[in-house]
């Protein structure tokens, strides 16, 4: 096999032999390669079909704005990367990747046809196509264009990978580690400034890597670059990030850099992480992140074999590499020349150089002759030929009558440079301004947004002297003036659409490769009515593929002017947007992912109900115990026999969730007259009331019971999920209306773990424990709180009842939690003590008819309409949520009203969410009155019980509704929402 | 380490058990966990600041995100009318006796939070590194100066922070997000 490897050319480094994979086939490459250099190296050009039309497609160019060259890299199961720029990816040993949107073969692709009958498939075809029906996008059209599209399969294994993440702070964050951006960083890293230089390449240096030739202070430009970085790595202040990307710019000096750090490693440590996301808050921002050459549009200008002029100079001068034996150049800018020297003196044969402007400096042409090059001034390629690889192209000259017949030149590479395209990514991120450059015919960076500066070829400053100048000036370097050799001026012009000989209507003349746009769609696009780019991008795709139109979005906008007639200032500019290259999933999630995905709150009891075989459910971050199964038991067996044991004797359940606010101060009593419904001021201490809360609008929040520690010191309960946005209601009314009041909030969720104990023989359990509380019915009677010790440890004692039997709920400090439910539940052995969980709880208080906040209230429900208009103190001045109760619409009639459902059968039970209609005959759709909130199997009633909300439910006491449900409408009689000791006696048992 | 400790048949449990890795295995960097303390959330409006001082014989600190520390106890600013104690468990029930007595003189409110947090020791060289994986905040000597506390976030978890020395922090955090921290502490340290 023919190697492409240029000795004496390219970086320094040991020639050391990597051998990699590509479709199945061995090559063999340097360490120090891209997969790009080292498949070039081997005569490889065509490494992937396009995305549309299937079309061979090469290596476009040597960064990260490649658009052709997408491959699957392969790093084993669970570890295939797809639509990987091959210009990207580091070799290593055993590096493994393929090509991609093909089938059966690279070589043999069926779907090829595309291209043949691309008349069918124009602009927009998706969008005028697959419209109708409706219903057969999702599960025709999009599947079948996703299989037929170059997206490649998901994968459905798990990342094995596993990603780190940190925040970062400097007060300078260069991003772009090319001559600008480390002459910034030498000048800011000069005092105790903390600076972060980070690169996206392996290698720092950027286009100097390319530039063996220049010369700076008299020394070779590479050797200015290795002293450099010396002194950075010698500096504590810096920070060097090779292989990073700076994907995103957020607001205040806020960076994403995405940093590869094993993708690269023939055998990383499996624990290490794979990337690394850096988020840098930095004080100033320098972006020296250069410019980007722009392909010519012409015929075929997809063929491999063609790329960008400047990335054949790199892969020779810093790879090594020969992109062919016998290049063409076409060009609108002068630097092409300079990368045709460069090849010439490499021994390349130069074919021609075609250049489309009338007058090209007469110093370059100088140096052509000098090489022998043949420069054709004012002429064009207007089509190229060959299967796989470029094999010769057409030529014509462009005169004042039109453009000329064709001549055919032999050539097996084309180098094209349309000019540069500055990188304003970021700094568009940034929300900075730009304007128009005509003579660049670019947008370059205007005014800033934020504290950042653009130095550079990003700034529209070309060339390495200016790069070097505005770097080290914007660093805060003094203004020494480098000496500085270099190659070439930087002028060019800029000409969109090339002029042609051929039928326009029948060639396709490439603007974005990656999603195949071709100049034809485009112009297509202002003939249906287009005027806007961003509309013209949308229609025609262009500039919307993972490379977001690096190499596109300028020749596309510049056709569309062209075609609209237009300044390009007038046409617009795409707005960029995070993230600069793909960024995987991975990295953005961080430690965000299995069991640290969210926090998942534990209470003290927890342990305990882990090792009793409970099963859990998440009740907001709390995972709360569910029902505690014994073997064989469903969810319905265990909740029939923990109520039972509740009701009949004992059940003890971990309540440590509910949300607890201490409220204290001289005002306690008044805040607390504000904020809740009922009135508070009368509420002796040691006593405790139900507490309403509403919104400003009328509307059930929250509710929980209350209980007065002291006259200055209420000890408030929540609802579990309802914690943080009580207390956070409580605290804006605290700061906002009333700062007046003398009275504090504290959240004393976590202080108190509480076990709730349930049934008549509740306080039989504990009384052996308690000291200094009189347990008594006369003195500690339902709805008391008080403070005393049980085991010896303090606690708040509250006897109130969630489930209609005698019932406790003992606060215990929480680290003693656990020991304490422990003990307790030994000692209630005697009683058949069954722990139970949030299911019986519900089940036990919706025999009571006590309701669920969130369950059967769902923020449109009224005191009144809950049933609950005795919680409201009437003779209070103000309350929050006061006014909107007498609101015309919370008056009137008609509203939904809480009530209890008996269903006709008493063994069925009604679905929750089940919607309710007034009469089963009714024609489809019905009208519907209601819906339930709750329902579930009593087992001490021995039936279903159910609560809904239903249109002026309370005046259809003793009528039947009816719910329909899949396969048969259910009756239900209209009654009380209490089905279980409705006089309250069993809170009494002695 | 587990956090277990027995006082007489009753076990303290702070609900955190910390992996080898954490515990001061390597002198770059450790986390401990502090042993049970008394805390208390101290509220004040500024006009009676002075007087509640004063009479407490406190060292209260006047300005937000700074602490102070005499013998044992800890007090950290946190707000403008914000003050955390942190004690040693036996100076904790002298505390709450002369606050329940200076509530009836001064207005402020005091709230034992004994039980509601744990808190973690994280010292060594890569202290900073560490808390960086997941506290946004810039730990630089010169933006968080020794002495320095603040209520900031650790990932999703909400955490107060202080600085006592210049490798070595005090956390404090509620106490059921601690062992998600803990876990993410484990994890960085790890894959580093």
């Amino acid at each position: 096999m023919t190697t492409f490897r240029r000795q004496g050319r390219g970086r320094p480094r040991q020639e050391k032999t990597v051998r990699f994979s590509f479709d199945g086939k061995e090559y063999a490459g340097v360490e120090g390669d891209t997969l790009a250099s080292a498949l070039l190296a081997n005569g490889v050009h065509l490494v992937g079909r396009s995305f549309k039309y299937h079309r061979p497609r090469g290596i476009l160019s040597a960064g990260s704005e490649e658009a052709n060259a997408l491959v699957a890299f392969d790093r084993g199961p669970g570890r295939v990367t797809l639509n990987v720029r091959a210009t990207t990816l580091d070799l290593y040993e055993g590096l493994t990747a393929r090509s991609q949107n093909y089938w059966p073969s690279l070589k043999f692709d069926i779907t090829e046809i595309n291209d043949k009958f691309s008349a069918l498939f124009p602009a927009g075809f998706y969008n005028k196509t697959f419209m109708w029906p409706k219903s057969f996008w999702d599960w025709v059209y999009e599947p079948f264009i996703r299989r037929a599209a170059g997206l490649g399969p998901a994968p459905s294994e798990p990342d094995p990978d596993h990603y780190t993440s940190a925040y970062d702070h400097c007060e300078v964050l260069i991003v772009g580690a090319g001559p600008a951006g480390i002459a910034a960083a030498l000048a800011a890293s000069e005092s105790s400034a903390r600076v972060i230089i980070a690169d996206e390449q392996a290698e720092f240096g950027g286009s100097l890597l390319s530039m063996p030739e220049a010369a700076i202070d008299g020394a070779p430009a590479w050797q200015w670059l290795e002293s450099g970085l010396e002194t950075l790595r010698s500096r504590d202040n810096v920070t060097l990030l090779p292989r990073t990307t700076v994907f995103g710019y957020y607001h205040d000096n806020f960076l994403g850099l995405a940093q590869s750090l094993t993708d690269h490693m023939s055998e990383p440590d499996p624990k290490e992480p794979r990337e690394c996301l850096h988020k840098v808050r930095a004080a100033k921002v320098i972006l020296a992140t250069g410019a980007i050459e722009r392909p010519l549009v012409f015929a075929d200008n997809d063929l491999p074999g063609i790329m960008l002029a400047s990335s054949a100079q790199t892969y020779l001068n810093r790879y090594g590499v020969a992109v062919g034996d016998n290049a063409a150049i076409f060009t609108t800018h002068d630097s092409a020349y300079i990368a045709a020297f460069d090849l010439s003196d490499a021994n390349i044969r130069i074919a021609a150089i075609i250049d489309a402007r009338a007058t090209v400096d007469t110093r370059l042409i100088e140096e052509a002759k000098k090489r022998g090059i043949e420069v054709r001034a004012e002429s064009v390629v207007t089509g190229a030929v060959g299967r796989f690889r470029v094999k010769r192209i057409r030529v014509n000259r462009v005169l004042a009558s039109g453009v000329s017949a064709p001549e055919m030149i032999d050539c097996d590479t084309l180098l094209v440079c349309g000019g540069w395209t500055p990188s304003v990514h970021l700094w568009s991120h940034s929300k900075g301004t730009l304007k128009w450059k005509s003579e660049l015919g670019a947008y370059v960076p205007d005014r800033p947004n934020e504290n950042v500066i653009c130095v550079g070829a990003c700034n529209g400053e070309f060339g390495l002297k200016r790069a070097l100048e505005t770097g080290a000036s914007a660093g805060g370097g003094a203004a020494r003036l480098l000496e500085v050799k270099e190659d070439c001026g930087w002028s060019g012009e800029v000409f969109g659409a090339l002029p042609t000989d051929r039928n326009e209507t029948r060639i396709k003349a490439f603007v974005d490769f990656q999603n195949d746009v071709t100049a034809k769609d485009i112009k297509l696009a202002v003939r249906e009515g287009f005027k806007s780019i961003e509309h013209v991008k949308r229609y025609t795709t262009a500039g919307m593929a993972t490379d977001q139109g690096k190499t596109s979005n300028l020749n596309g906008l510049q056709i569309a002017s062209n075609a609209l007639a237009r300044p390009v200032e007038q046409v617009g500019l795409t707005t960029f947007r995070p993230p600069y290259t793909p960024t995987t999933f991975g990295v953005l999630a961080g430690a965000q992912s299995g069991d640290t995905f969210d926090v998942t709150r534990k209470t003290p009891i927890d342990p305990w109900a882990v090792s009793a075989g409970a099963v859990f459910e998440p009740v907001s971050l709390w995972r709360r115990a569910r029902y505690f199964p014994q073997t064989g038991e469903d969810m319905y067996a265990a909740v029939a026999r923990e109520c039972k044991a509740t009701r009949e004797s004992l059940g003890i359940f971990d309540a440590t969730t509910l949300g607890k606010v201490e409220v204290v101060g001289p005002d306690a009593s008044e805040f607390m007259n504000r904020m809740y419904t009922n009135p508070w001021a009368k509420l002796g201490v040691g006593r405790c009331r139900y507490g309403l809360m509403l919104r400003e609008d009328g509307y059930i929040m929250d509710d929980g019971v209350v209980g007065r520690l002291a006259n200055d010191r209420f000890h408030v309960t929540t609802t579990t999920g309802g914690a943080p946005r009580v207390l956070s209601m409580m605290e804006d009314y605290l700061q906002t209306e009333w700062p007046d009041l003398d009275v504090w909030l504290t959240s004393i969720t976590e202080q108190w773990a509480v076990i709730a104990l349930n049934g008549p023989n509740a306080r039989k359990l504990i009384e052996p424990f308690v000291d200094g509380i009189d347990l008594s019915q006369e003195a500690f009677p339902h709805m008391a709180a008080r403070e005393g010790r049980i085991c010896g440890i303090e606690t708040r004692l509250f006897r109130v009842s969630f489930s209609g039997e005698l019932g406790f709920e003992i606060n215990v400090p929480a680290h003693y939690g656990l020991t304490i439910w422990r003990k307790l539940y030994e000692a209630g052995r005697e009683f058949n003590i069954t722990p139970y969980g949030t299911e019986t709880m519900h089940v036990l208080r919706a025999e009571k008819g006590f309701i669920i906040v969130g369950q059967d209230t769902d923020g449109t429900v009224t005191p009144d309409d809950a049933g609950m208009s005795w919680a409201i103190g009437n003779k209070k001045l103000d309350f929050v949520g006061k006014r909107s109760l007498e609101r015309p619409d919370i008056v009137a009639n008609g509203r939904k009203q809480l009530v209890g459902l008996l269903t006709a059968d008493p063994n069925f039970v009604l679905e929750e969410g089940a919607q309710i209609v007034a009469s089963p005959g009714q024609a489809i759709p019905m009208k519907m009155v209601g819906h339930v909130t709750s329902s579930y199997w009593s087992e001490t009633l021995g039936r279903s019980i159910a609560m809904a909300l239903v249109k002026d439910g309370r005046s259809l006491e003793g009528e039947s509704i009816y719910v329909p449900m899949p396969g048969a409408t259910i009756e239900a009689k209209v009654g009380s929402t209490v089905f279980y000791d409705p006089e309250g006696e069993r809170l009494n048992v002695i | 380490m587990s956090s277990n400790q027995h006082s007489n048949e009753l076990t303290i449990d702070q609900g955190v058990v910390l992996a080898p890795v954490l515990t001061g295995a390597s002198h770059e960097v450790s986390v401990v966990l502090v042993p049970e303390r008394a805390r208390f959330s101290l509220r004040v409006k500024p006009s009676n600041l002075k007087a509640l001082s004063e009479a407490s014989e406190l060292d209260l600190p006047e300005k937000i995100g700074a602490s102070t520390l005499a013998s044992s106890t800890k007090i950290l600013c946190l707000g403008p009318d914000e003050r955390l104690v942190v004690s040693d468990v036996t100076s904790g029930g002298t505390l709450r006796r002369m606050f329940a007595e200076l509530s009836s003189q001064i207005s402020f409110s005091y709230a034992d939070i004994s039980h509601r947090n744990v808190a973690f020791e994280i010292s060594g060289a890569r202290a900073v590194k560490l808390l960086n994986t997941g506290c946004p905040l810039d730990l630089c000597l010169r933006a968080f100066p020794v002495g320095k506390c603040t209520r900031t976030v650790f990932e999703h978890a909400e955490i107060t922070l202080l600085r006592e020395g210049e490798y070595r922090f005090y956390v404090e955090l509620w106490r059921s997000f601690a062992p998600y921290f803990v876990r993410l502490l484990e994890k960085a340290v790890k894959s580093r």
